[in-house]
């Protein structure tokens, strides 16, 4: 179904640049039809631009110099280009915002249709026929813009199905979701290649949710690097970055390799009963790292906000000490991002009081309070605009009135405690995601801030990058800054935070000591932690630990 | 939510637009306005564009409001003295007058007529709907610009987003120099969202071509059309700087419109678009486009033949009271046609929307009423 022969990729070279690497270099691959196969690899790796090359984006859309042969369907996309090969290949884009055309959920479904040409009868039963085949018939008079990033993403593969392609190609579809409505996509995803024998390619970061659906994975490693490429238990078992479960599989020599919980429960057990065992009874869990015993740094009571005509928050209560780091969870629209702002003043209380560093918001201005509170929003990009990431830095100091020598030194010094010292003088908007999000935290973390908050701060992030910033995190609550991140990535929140709080229609339902309260949950739960159903196991270095002892 | 075709609609249009553009009548002006503000209230009007008309409007109300004492104060011209104000007060000094104040509350109606006709047409016709009148050749232009409309909204999202995360940087907009944080941000941000969009338009075959751009088919039509263009441009200049050759003129911009219609539509035959919505023509747009047709037709007549019976100006030597003819004002409340022929059918409205141009419902009849489709009302 699909050929690749040596390919070898290099975009075009960007002025003032020096001759570009290629992206791909001399890349040979063969895909049967109905296969589902997984790309994956670290950011900068080539995903994006191997998938592009299957319906001729590249080089087509970007230009550069293209070597080798590509044969997808019989076709040449080098050949025919993306529009000729619309009706064979469909294609799917991280970003479920920017991907629709017209503005209701029935004429996107029709839009690629048009384009071709296709009498309307034949139209009309297609989209009857994918809205079916998605379950997207409830929604197909709505406007795109009220639906859920979810279904979002459910509307742009139906978009590019009433084509009939054979080929579907995802890349990265889930990165900018939150698990439940990736989950969605995903299960979409397995049944059009189960139920029609659709050929899948799909790139992605997070394994642990689709490496069960793989035919086949293909591991990037770096434009050049190894290529490999086999069932999931084999190329998991070769490659560095994997998902928990797999990386303990591997660490404690489990075969065949667990690549589900379910595959993994037995060796668990096993586990279990071993160190019980040698323990001679019930070790109990270590005791979570208690509270400093000074006065809280962010205080919020009954707080409550009214939104839009709805209530966003509903009598929030939270305290937060120094050297705390704090994990924030729950459903997107729980109102984990209000109280963010909340607590860095941009929003300001309908009733209640938030007292973040002995600062009332209702009273004392933005500003003051944001120069001992940092606010990492989402997207790094709406923070970075200067030619250097020097001068990024010293603009946020001389905003806060603080830049002097003293300062700047400081500044140097947290470059090299981020691994940034070598992009000082580079144009941030140059870096790759994951250096792009320490640029924006340096440019936050630059004027010493008391509190540090942070707004789903892995989205599109490769497990080394949410490693990275897991560290640095962890360093910074060392040095006594208090830490609060939004967050739906369980595993991140697992290995730093010291408490969890999971808010739900703007209630706090949850608040209490990581282990405890992802023990006692079925969903907001580590993968070993799901594994053991243990308090004493959340992380990999938990078992590791015990089975050292 | 009101449901006609879209060309039915822009008859409507041309038919309020009229009136409300060429006469000052406070009483016709007063008509137009209700029969459009009934048409207007019977709309969607709680849809995203809506709500914006609906802004609009209020600020038509004020302004209309204020324009009659703006007036009234500032003009102190007339026969009719309702009263004076000291005769030093700068300005305003002097005599308020009748005629001043009817002259304020004529155009002060006139603008308020003219926004609420233009907001009844774009609540009642959805940008898509417009597209589609949009000629073949010119439709990639009308999808560039239709996708520009969206990102507007994207845009005033994200601008927001960016202002706050600079502010609590400690950004304070003090000098043109601060604005570069909130805009370079916008900017590179909204231009990586529109390389997306493209991919993925590109992706799904837009633009495709059937004939190669260099078919000598393609290449007669834009020949042609550059001909078109230059001829209209000589038969103008003829006609406007030639006396003698007025008739030459005429014939030759005749010629050249009918030779740049050709090669239009030859051009639109490259491009292969079908359209999946269904488009009905119902009884009740014939309708509307008749009385429409009647009332444009009856406006622009009496503009021509008998202007007196449209103007209006109260200032001497005129009297202060318009004229009001039965029949003429008869004709303006046909204008609330599109409401009183499509009562009592309103969808509900949590962001859903049905497309006028509907492709639902009419699937479910028997094959021989769908081909030639009639209103059961």
């Amino acid at each position: 179904m699909i050929e690749l022969d040596h390919v070898t990729y290099t975009y075009p070279a960007l002025p003032g640049d020096g001759e570009p690497r290629p992206a791909l270099c001399d890349l040979s691959l063969q895909v049967d039809e109905g296969e589902f196969l997984l790309v994956v690899g670290p950011s900068g790796s080539g995903k994006s631009t191997l998938l592009r090359c299957l319906n001729g984006l590249v080089p087509h859309f970007y230009g550069g110099t293209f070597r080798g042969r590509v044969r997808v369907g019989g076709r040449d996309p080098v050949a025919v280009g993306p529009r000729g090969m619309s009706d064979l290949v469909g294609f799917v884009f991280q970003d479920p915002e920017a991907q629709f055309v017209v503005d209701t959920v029935e004429d996107e479904l029709a839009f690629a249709m048009e384009n071709l040409g296709l009498p309307q009868a034949l139209m009309r039963k297609r989209v009857e026929e994918v809205l079916d085949q998605l379950g997207l018939a409830p929604l197909r008079a709505r406007r795109i813009s009220t639906l859920s990033g979810g279904e979002k993403q459910r509307v742009a593969i139906a978009a590019v199905l009433t084509l009939q392609p054979r080929i579907l190609v995802l890349d990265e579809p889930t990165s900018q979701l939150d698990p439940q409505a990736a989950e969605e996509v995903l299960v979409v995803l397995r049944q059009l290649n189960q139920d029609l024998g659709l050929t899948v390619v799909l790139s992605e970061h997070r394994l642990e949710r689709v490496v069960q659906y793989a035919d086949r994975v293909l591991a990037l490693s770096y434009p050049g690097g190894p290529v490999r490429l086999g069932t999931p238990a084999e190329v998991l078992a070769a490659i560095g970055q994997t998902p928990p479960l797999i990386t303990l599989g591997k660490k404690l020599g489990w075969q065949p390799l667990p690549l589900t919980i379910k595959d993994g429960r037995p060796f668990a057990r096993a586990l279990l009963q071993e160190v019980d065992r040698r323990s001679g009874e019930q070790t109990t869990p270590p005791e979570p790292r208690p509270a400093p015993a000074v006065a809280p740094l962010v205080s919020v009571r009954n707080l409550w906000f009214r939104y839009n005509g709805h209530e966003a928050l509903r009598g929030v209560n939270l305290e937060v000490r120094p050297g705390e780091f704090v994990a924030l969870m729950g459903r997107n629209g729980s109102g984990k991002t209000t109280l963010l702002k909340h607590l860095v003043g941009l929003l300001r209380p309908g009733q209640g009081e938030v007292l973040v560093a002995g600062l009332d918001t209702r009273r004392a201005p933005v500003e003051e309070v944001a120069r001992r509170v940092g606010y990492v929003p989402q997207d790094p990009g709406s923070l970075l605009f200067a030619e250097t990431l020097q001068e990024e830095l010293a603009f946020t100091l001389r905003s806060h009135g603080l830049l002097n020598p003293q300062a700047w030194q400081g500044a140097e010094g947290l470059l090299r405690r981020l691994g940034l010292s070598d992009f000082a003088r580079r144009d941030p908007r140059d870096l790759s995601g994951g250096e792009r999000q320490r640029a924006a935290l340096a440019a936050i973390l630059v004027a010493e801030p008391e509190v540090i908050l942070l707004d789903e701060p892995t989205r599109g992030l490769d497990y080394g990058q949410k490693e990275t910033l897991a560290d640095l995190l962890r360093r910074e609550r060392a040095r006594g800054r208090a830490v609060i991140m939004a967050t739906h990535d369980v595993e991140l929140a697992a290995s730093c935070a010291d408490r969890v709080v999971m808010l739900a229609e703007g209630e706090v339902v949850v608040d209490g000591p990581t282990r405890e309260t992802m023990t006692e949950s079925l969903v907001f739960s580590s993968q070993v932690n799901k594994l053991f159903r243990d308090p004493r196991f959340v992380t990999v270095e938990d078992v590791l630990s015990y089975v050292k002892n | 939510m009101l449901e006609y075709h879209a060309l039915a609609w822009v008859a409507w249009l041309t038919a309020a637009a009229l009136p409300a553009l060429l006469t000052r009548n406070p009483y016709y002006l007063a008509l137009v306005i209700l029969a459009s503000l009934v048409t207007y209230l019977a709309l969607d009007n709680r849809s995203p564009t809506g709500r914006s008309w609906g802004a609009f409007i209020k600020l038509g109300l004020i302004l209309c409001a204020f324009s009659v004492p703006a007036n009234a104060l500032l003009v102190h011209y007339g026969d009719h003295v309702l009263f004076s104000l000291p005769a030093d007060w700068p300005l305003i000094g002097g005599r308020i007058t009748l005629e001043a104040t009817l002259f304020g509350l004529a155009s002060g109606l006139s603008l308020l007529a003219i926004l609420l006709v233009f907001a009844v047409f774009s609540v009642a016709v959805p940008p898509a709907a417009l597209l589609r009148l949009v000629p073949n050749f010119l439709h990639q232009a009308g999808v560039t610009v239709a996708i520009a409309l969206a990102f507007v909204p994207q845009m005033i999202v994200s601008a927001q987003e960016i202002r706050e995360a600079q502010q609590v940087r400690g950004h304070r907009f003090r000098g043109v120099r601060d604005l570069l944080p909130l805009f370079v941000p916008l900017l590179a941000g909204g231009l990586e969202r529109a390389i997306q969009l493209a991919e993925s338009m590109e992706a799904r075959g837009f633009g495709h071509a059937r004939f190669s751009s260099l078919s000598r088919r393609v290449l007669a039509a834009r020949v042609a059309s550059v001909m078109g263009l230059l001829g209209l441009a000589w038969g103008a200049f003829a006609y406007a700087y030639f006396p003698g050759q007025r008739l030459t003129g005429i014939a030759v911009l005749v010629g050249s419109t009918a030779l740049l219609l050709i090669s239009f539509w030859a051009m639109g035959k490259a491009v292969p678009r079908s359209h999946y919505r269904r488009w009905l023509w119902r009884r009740r747009d014939t309708a509307l486009t008749l009385a429409s047709g009647a009332v444009a037709l009856l406006t622009l007549t009496l503009w021509l033949l008998d202007r007196p019976a449209l103007m209006y100006y109260p200032y001497p030597p005129m009297a202060p009271w318009p004229p009001f003819r039965p029949e003429i004002g008869a004709a303006f409340v046909l204008l609330a046609l599109p409401a009183l022929l499509a009562s009592g059918y309103r969808p509900a409205t949590d962001g859903t929307r049905v497309l006028p141009i509907s492709a639902d419902r009419q699937d479910e009849r028997p094959a021989e009423a769908r081909r030639r489709p009639k209103e059961a009302s």
